[in-house]
């Protein structure tokens, strides 16, 4: 009996542990989505006022850091200093490739993100600047997707974790 | 056993009812038309044990075998 009791609060407890997980990540969604589109505008005036370089300015808003997303700007860097990537968009792309697994963004903005890295570095800067404006409006839309969805999805995610957990130890029991 | 297996199925019962709500208002149609399914489908196992039980019950009284 006492075996049974601890079972379901082990159950149960894992299933609304599961359901807050999913309903967390949900939420990070459009706040990575919102990082992402500062920091794309903070590499744009970087490189129209201050004239950086690329490894600069990138070098400059991976180490402001502080999100999930500024990896895919600090590893870029690292790939171009090692030459370790033959060109920036190059570079680019494996950081986004191999980092996304480890924010909460999907496939549709990760072929967003490797779309902007295709121009970067590769036309002048004011296909630099329309490309990133391109990417800034593309993120936005992005945004307001995910922000719809976590409405959707973030309450629901958590009962249902609790509720399924509930359902398997009467199943159980 | 009896009064326990009425529980049980009772308890599946307002679960289900409950996602079923939870699923329509967040607009999934037709997973709660799932879930609901899913739900049956669990009691129709667990009752069709004492459904046997019976038919042989009814066959047993009338020596139909």
């Amino acid at each position: 009996m006492l075996l049974k009791i601890a079972g379901s609060i082990i159950v149960i407890l894992s299933c609304s542990f599961l359901g807050f997980i999913l309903s967390a990540d949900c939420k990070k969604r459009p706040q990575q989505l919102r990082e992402l589109q500062s920091q794309l505008q903070m590499f744009e005036n970087q490189i129209s006022y201050l004239s950086d370089v690329i490894t600069d300015a990138f070098d400059r808003i991976g180490k402001i850091g502080g999100s999930e997303t500024s990896v895919f700007f600090s590893e870029t860097v690292t790939a171009l200093r090692e030459r370790k990537a033959r060109s920036a968009s190059e570079a680019w792309e494996n950081a986004v490739r191999n980092n996304i697994k480890r924010t909460s963004l999907n496939r549709e903005d990760e072929e967003i993100l490797v779309s902007f890295g295709k121009i970067l570095g590769s036309t002048d800067l004011d296909g630099q600047i329309k490309n990133i404006r391109l990417t800034l409006s593309q993120l936005k839309l992005q945004e307001n997707k995910a922000e719809e969805s976590r409405a959707k999805n973030e309450n629901m995610y958590r009962s249902l974790g609790i509720l399924g957990g509930i359902a398997v130890v009467i199943v159980l029991l | 056993m009896g009064v326990d297996l009425i529980f049980k199925i009772a308890a599946i019962g307002i679960l289900v009812a409950v996602l079923n709500q939870l699923l329509i208002r967040s607009g999934r149609e037709e997973q709660a038309m799932m879930t609901t399914l899913a739900g049956l489908i669990v009691v129709l196992l667990i009752v069709v044990q004492q459904i046997a039980t019976l038919f042989e019950t009814v066959k047993a009284i009338f020596h139909l075998d």
